[in-house]
């Protein structure tokens, strides 16, 4: 899950930090703006900088999507993301993911998190391989429910796993009629 | 007792804390006050990273004086407490009157993610996240921890 996703990043950020030295090494112009020491020379200068910068942004964009889709090769890739709907009835704490009965994730929110899902945030919460046919994804929510109690609650979902990538989304929203939160899971194709 | 011997069983015996200019390992925990907190939050300012338990003297003196030079020099402290139970956390950072937010580790999770051979350990971790200074099995010397703090500050 997110473990993988982090020293994928930091792969590809290194990898981008190799590539961006190897580019400065290559661009010998704005030193030579730089020692003339004039205004149009340092904006140059800046605007070869910001130019560098832009190109490395996108150079490890690129990077961490090639790395992404050889890791998780659409004909495998699960991904299950988390979304939170109004949240009334419920504040989240944290969740926890299984697959097949394996725990993959376990998440514990803080009070910036659960303001930015509030916002209409979306999280990715895992991110693995699955081998086609049927699958059992199961989501733990904890939180504080109605009235300030202590609230834990499962939801479980069959997927059938075909050939291509599978999404999936935790949602939780409220049940007015009920004044209790609801946890829905759906899929995407 | 059982629970100091309970942490040192689950620690590894010959691990060396993080090493310096490497990226802190980012966590997420609960404090003694319910909330959660994560370290990658305080990314944008220096923070002071410190592993400790009720049963360790040492420890409990550098939580004190952490947290009053956190204070004093406005230094977000994050103590991480690994006695276990978050009442028996929660008491102790009572009595020592601490301010700074005060974590339980009670499965040890971040306490091996630190490799915590020694207690206490404190580390001092710049505005990106990476491990500037480390002081480990000893209270970390506060005349020592300024010029580092005003150092991070001034990059």
């Amino acid at each position: 899950m997110q473990p993988i996703t982090i020293l994928s990043r930091r792969r590809s950020t290194r990898l981008a930090a190799l590539f961006a030295a190897c580019a400065l090494c290559a661009v010998p112009v704005p030193i030579l703006h730089a020692e003339t020491g004039d205004s149009a020379g340092l904006k140059t200068v800046d605007q070869d900088v910001q130019a560098l910068k832009k190109q490395l942004i996108d150079l490890n964009r690129d990077l961490f999507k090639l790395e992404e889709e050889l890791l998780y090769p659409a004909s495998t890739q699960v991904a299950v993301f988390l979304s939170v709907d109004v949240g009334t009835f419920f504040a989240l704490d944290s969740v926890t993911l299984k697959v097949d009965d394996k725990e993959v994730a376990n998440y514990l929110y803080t009070e910036r998190e659960v303001q930015a899902l509030h916002r209409g945030g979306v999280q990715k919460l895992y991110l693995g391989n699955l081998k086609a046919g049927e699958h059992e994804i199961t989501a733990f929510f904890t939180g504080k429910g109605p009235h300030e109690r202590d609230y834990r609650r499962g939801t479980t979902l069959k997927v059938e796993k075909a050939v291509g990538a599978k999404y999936v989304e935790l949602r939780i929203s409220d049940r007015e009629a009920s004044l209790q939160p609801e946890f829905v899971v759906r899929q995407w194709e | 007792m059982a629970a100091a011997l309970a942490v040192l069983a689950s620690l590894p015996a010959f691990a060396a804390p993080p090493a310096l200019d490497s990226a802190a390992p980012d966590f997420a925990l609960k404090g003694i006050d319910g909330r959660n907190l994560r370290l990658s939050e305080f990314r944008g300012e220096p923070v002071i990273l410190h592993f400790w338990a009720s049963w360790c003297g040492p420890c409990r003196e550098s939580a004190t004086s952490l947290d009053r030079f956190g204070a004093a020099t406005v230094t977000p402290v994050v103590g991480v407490n690994l006695d276990g139970t978050v009442g028996r956390a929660a008491a102790v950072a009572q009595s020592l009157q601490l301010q700074s937010p005060t974590l339980v580790d009670s499965q040890q999770v971040v306490a091996r993610a630190y490799d915590v051979a020694r207690l206490p350990l404190t580390l001092l971790i710049d505005a990106d996240g990476t491990i500037r200074a480390a002081w480990s099995g000893i209270a970390p010397n506060l005349a020592e921890l300024d010029p580092h703090l005003q150092r991070l500050r001034q990059d």
